[in-house]
């Protein structure tokens, strides 16, 4: 099994080494949105002091950690996935003696990610050199805990984006579906902003969520914002989600890839 | 009258093929609207925590978003469908129909096609500005007013102007069919006012692609924050930079030599 990945590896490796060209447009697009939001709260808190007990510096450090973190929790499944399902070309992998979904698309998500962090790096530096932050609440310790954090982040995070692609089983509308589910993991992961400025409501929806182990409980764990009991709930929680996402992962797939029909077939 | 007429006429095309996806533009039209709801959720959400951002009170700020929704109808509604049907041509030789047609070229590169549901996001802009006036106590004077929408349509000429050139750039480097994507990365950045950006990325969105002087600058004219002088500056800034795109474009074309020769 391990050779298979091996070799899974190196092929999916150079594959997206063809384009890394589309590689660079990619981090461009990603990075806009954290910086625009940097902007908007280091404003808000240059202008009053603090917002809520978080300094400018706390926004910097936090945006520019999100940065790292959900690139490494993210998932782009549906891009890889949801055009073979419809135009048939599943079939092809379902003939294989694995499963499609946990070795090709896993190691291509895990290949895209590598080769875009490559390019993350320096710009991140750059932007690091441009905000100066202050990241001397960060230790060898809390760094530590956060890598199960981002690990389960990115299990969670892919078996969702799985199942959601394996949609597609049934409706020609998976994208549109994906739309909403990527407005729902902004609105409560904590990409848009840190969850404790979110309302009241918001916040207590998030801790029941899978969303916030994608990037706002990673990103506490790091800067050391998070007391240990919260981050044991939370851990608890991102457990949980996680069984429950294979759980859906295995059923829908068994479902799905009884209703499939290659097309032309 | 001729102009209007070929106008009429692409739109009625694309009003076909449209009607031919009903579905697809209800799904679309749907998510445009969540996230409208989203966008002004984040304003609350900011505003939540604060009273104003960079001096720009909320009903400012939503005024902003109705201004970035009309520039998104441009790039969403024509830039973008044009640009993919442009691209294709350059690379496939079918451009050659296109200038071989007793019309102006770049007319109908700009506009042949039409994503019409985005028509939707004119009404939509239109509300959040009316909307975003009163709510920041309609104190805009009539001078300010006109001037605001001069600089909208001006700045929409500086973005349209800034797209004729990249994809222009298609006849030099051919192999260059992500031409757009640096204008719509930075898209993003017009839902807020400029000035609260650090100085490069301002710099950035003010002059290499000045997203800015279609969001912020009208914007910044009906709070009254610019001078006549300014106003001369920037409507100056659009007529050059329009010049400048259609001479590209005509040197563009002059280069063109077709897929197969």
């Amino acid at each position: 099994m391990l050779h298979i990945y091996r070799r899974l590896w190196q092929v999916n490796w150079a594959e997206q080494w063809q384009y890394r060209a589309n590689l660079l447009m990619y981090l461009l697009y990603w990075l806009v949105s954290p910086v625009v939001y940097l902007a908007v709260w280091t404003t808000v808190a240059n202008s009053q002091g603090s917002v809520n007990g978080l300094t400018a510096n706390d926004f910097v450090t936090y945006y520019l950690t999100l940065l790292i973190v959900v690139q490494l929790t993210s998932d782009i499944t549906i891009h890889l996935l949801a055009s073979k399902i419809q135009d048939g070309t599943l079939s092809g992998d379902l003939l294989r003696p694995i499963h499609p979904i946990l070795t090709n698309i896993l190691i291509n998500n895990i290949a895209f990610k590598a080769l875009t962090f490559i390019g993350l790096i320096p710009v991140w530096l750059v932007l690091c050199a441009l905000f100066h932050p202050n990241y001397s609440s960060v230790t060898g310790s809390s760094l530590l805990l956060a890598i199960p954090a981002i690990l389960l982040g990115f299990s969670t995070g892919f078996l969702l984006g799985a199942t959601l692609t394996c949609l597609a089983f049934w409706t020609t509308r998976v994208y549109a579906i994906g739309e909403f589910y990527t407005a729902l993991v902004i609105l409560f992961s904590g990409q848009f902003v840190p969850l404790q400025l979110m309302p009241p409501t918001i916040q207590r929806l998030a801790e029941f969520l899978p969303f916030q182990i994608f990037c706002y409980v990673p990103i506490e764990i790091i800067l050391n914002q998070m007391p240990p009991d919260v981050m044991l709930r939370n851990y608890g929680v991102g457990v949980v989600w996680l069984v429950i996402s294979i759980f859906l992962f295995k059923w829908i797939w068994r479902e799905g890839v009884k209703r499939f029909s290659a097309v032309g077939a | 009258m001729y102009i209007l007429r070929l106008l009429s006429a692409f739109f009625k095309v694309n009003v076909q093929m449209t009607l031919a996806y009903r579905t697809d533009t209800i799904v679309n039209m749907l998510i445009n609207l969540m996230w409208l709801g989203w966008e002004l959720l984040s304003l609350n959400i900011i505003f939540h925590n604060t009273t104003s951002l960079g001096g720009w009170s909320l009903g400012e700020l939503i005024a902003l978003l109705g201004v970035f929704r009309l520039v998104n109808m441009l790039v969403a509604g024509l830039i973008w469908p044009n640009t993919e049907k442009f691209n294709a041509s350059v690379r496939d030789g079918s451009l050659d129909y296109t200038l071989l047609q007793p019309v102006n070229s770049l007319f109908q590169v700009s506009f042949s096609r039409m994503v019409i549901w985005r028509v939707w996001d004119l009404v939509l802009g239109a509300v959040l500005i009316i909307l975003g006036i009163r709510l920041s106590g309609g104190g805009a004077t009539p001078f300010n007013l006109v001037s605001f929408l001069f600089l909208t349509v001006s700045g929409a000429m500086v973005i349209y102007s800034l797209w004729i050139v990249l994809i222009a750039a298609t006849f030099w480097f051919i192999k260059f069919d992500n031409n757009v994507t640096i204008l719509q990365a930075l898209m993003d950045s017009g839902r807020y006012p400029a000035t609260i950006y650090p100085g490069w990325l301002r710099v950035i969105i003010t002059f290499v692609i000045p997203i800015a002087l279609a969001t912020t600058v009208p914007m910044q004219a009906l709070r009254g924050d610019l001078n006549g002088w300014q106003i001369l500056l920037f409507l100056g800034v659009s007529a050059a930079s329009f010049l400048v795109a259609s001479r590209v474009w005509k040197a563009g074309v002059r280069k063109y030599s077709g897929a197969s020769s």
